[in-house]
């Protein structure tokens, strides 16, 4: 059994889409100097290890991780890099996780950094290049490649998202309208968060409603932004976070599980997933990362919860398939606010994904925002007290899940 | 509308940030070459040749792969028995994709679906018949493959869908 992880603080750069003034090493700085301004006693010394991440085909500069060395304060230190496209912040979390956990001498406090600065290159080529293997052998199976990029509607991800509003849409009864609602409470709750990109605070339901199309169902301020940003976290072990901060989160349960393809399967053939609603590995993940944490009733135990959807739909997706809430009432909590800043279970206070999305740093924005809700840190605050969070992430060939379960007191694992 | 218009509408607060100097480079990413295995598609391929379908069936859990694969997502078992399909099938998932047409300049509604043929467990995305109005594609919505006039053996042969009738006489099971 490894040790108990805590996660002692979390940081982040400000958020907009065309971050000028920075280039993509002053930008982790800043989230690493906004990290360690909450944890006084700490010094960037002290930090033992690094986790690092992004998706460099989206920016264009490659081993970004190296040449920006100086600027994360990881000269000789251990240095380890994980990228698995969407998910790449949630998998620099669970890294830095495992990290702490193996319990190796002299490693304790892992700094876990996220970042993406997508103005500086040209994201979609990065997002083709994803795709590419599946994509030239369905062109040496006789698919032309403008049909092609007719059949994935642009090969981005809205693609696959549209796929998924659609067979939701179908499946919960649900209208465009109780989209648009969702949108707009985040889009609310980003104007109160200093970082968050898309700050909209007079937002409407019929504003919403009044853009175009960019794929049926989802219009034009429906979906998410591409923002520049970093994102970085503290982990560290039980008895050191108790020194260094006042109320010490636990990680308690993580998950990362990755699920069949969900449009094309491999090698250009049939996808298994008929409802791309579904998510088979949601359910794991969420089942898997519960079950350590001794969580048997998520939607009683569960105080406040950060999933990642750069789509409203999805969204509503998340919060029935990580097991939130009953299958298709989502629509109606967030028509009575159950999922509000002041409700009994608030989704995303940050703005969530939909209204700052740094590839990158998107995943590991989630369980930070998660934690600092736990300490009572966060921008935008949740009125009640929140003893425990999570944390989610999904990404990667649009079908991995990360997930990360803390909570203001340890479990005790047999 | 312009972008910068409509964010305005949305009352987006946008934040200046100074310039700083900029400098361009590209970053050229050279040929690739992905390596495929073809052996698993030439029967498919010349099935579609004599215009008929087939599809690859899983030995250990029976689900059928259309277009086929080389190993089966659930069990990492190769599957090896091919089955004759029918070429009605049904809507799996759509959208509406809005593209420019290069020509006109007028932005085409063309409805995409993942095709589910009936007998295979797979969907695949592929185009419905232009003359259908977005507007009535659903899901579940029955359809027939319609084959393009020259048939090559590739998957483009069957050129788009066509919707039928709940009650089509194509929808019901063969008498042998």
């Amino acid at each position: 059994m490894g040790r108990q992880v805590c996660v002692a603080s979390a940081g982040f750069s400000e958020h907009a889409s065309k971050r000028s003034d920075v280039n993509m090493p002053e930008l982790v700085n800043e989230a690493i100097v906004d990290c360690l301004k909450r944890v006084p006693s700490l010094d960037i010394k002290d930090i033992d290890a690094f986790v690092n991440g992004n998706m460099p085909a989206f920016e264009g500069s490659n081993i970004p991780e190296l040449w920006m060395t100086d600027w994360m304060g990881a000269r000789n230190k251990p240095l380890m890099r994980v990228t698995t496209g969407g998910t790449t912040g949630g998998s620099v979390a669970i890294a830095g996780y495992y990290s702490v956990a193996a319990g190796l001498p002299g490693v304790d406090n892992v700094l876990a950094i996220a970042f993406e600065q997508q103005s500086q290159g040209d994201t979609s080529v990065g997002l083709a290049s994803v795709a590419y293997g599946e994509i030239s052998v369905m062109n040496s199976l006789g698919i032309p490649y403008d049909q092609l990029t007719l059949l994935l509607s642009g090969g981005a991800a809205i693609g696959i998202a549209s796929y998924q509003a659609t067979n939701y849409m179908r499946k919960s009864k649900i209208t465009e309208e109780d989209l648009a609602r969702v949108v707009v409470q985040n889009r609310h709750n980003a104007a109160k968060t200093w970082w968050a990109h898309l700050k909209m605070p007079d937002l409407t339901i019929e504003e919403v409603l009044d853009t175009p199309y960019i794929s049926y169902p989802l219009r034009y301020g429906m979906v998410c932004p591409a923002s520049d940003g970093a994102c970085a976290m503290l982990f560290t072990t039980e008895e050191k976070a108790k020194d260094i901060c006042d109320i010490p989160v636990f990680v308690n349960g993580v998950g990362s599980i990755a699920n069949e393809t969900a449009l094309i399967g491999y090698g250009g053939s049939g996808s298994g997933q008929l409802d791309l609603s579904e998510q088979l590995g949601a359910q794991k993940t969420s089942e898997i990362a519960f079950n350590q944490a001794g969580i048997h009733f998520p939607r009683k135990e569960i105080d406040y919860a950060e999933v990642y959807s750069p789509f409203p739909n999805q969204e509503l997706m998340w919060v029935e398939k990580l097991g939130l809430f009953e299958e298709n009432t989502a629509t109606k909590m967030y028509e009575t606010g159950v999922t509000a800043l002041n409700g009994e279970l608030p989704i995303n206070c940050s703005g969530g994904v939909n209204s700052t999305n740094a590839i990158g740093a998107s995943a590991l924005e989630r369980p930070a925002v998660a934690a600092l809700q736990i300490m009572g840190k966060a921008s935008n605050q949740v009125p009640k007290t929140v003893h425990t969070s999570l944390g989610h992430g999904w990404g990667g060939y649009v079908n991995l899940v990360t997930m990360m379960v803390m909570a203001d007191e340890p479990v005790r694992k047999y | 509308m312009s972008k910068r218009t409509l964010r305005k509408s949305m009352g987006y607060i946008k934040k200046e940030y100074p310039r700083t100097r900029t400098i361009p480079a590209s970053w050229y990413l050279s040929s690739y070459k992905f390596k495929f295995n073809i052996t698993h598609m030439k029967p498919f391929l010349d099935k579609l040749k004599q215009k008929k379908l087939v599809g690859l069936q899983c030995s250990s859990c029976n689900r059928i792969y259309f277009p086929p694969r080389q190993i089966c997502g659930k069990c990492l078992v190769k599957p090896d028995r091919w089955i004759d399909l029918r070429e009605t099938g049904r809507v799996a998932s759509f959208t509406v994709t809005y593209l420019k047409d290069p020509e006109t300049g007028e932005v085409l509604e063309r409805p995409i679906v993942c095709a589910q043929l009936d007998g295979a467990d797979t969907s695949y995305p592929a185009q419905l018949d232009p003359d259908i109005e977005f507007k009535d594609t659903y899901i579940g919505m029955p359809i027939k493959v319609h084959w393009a006039e020259n048939i090559k053996g590739g998957l483009m042969d069957i050129e788009y869908y066509d919707s039928i009738e709940d009650s089509a006489k194509d929808l019901q099971p063969k008498e042998e």
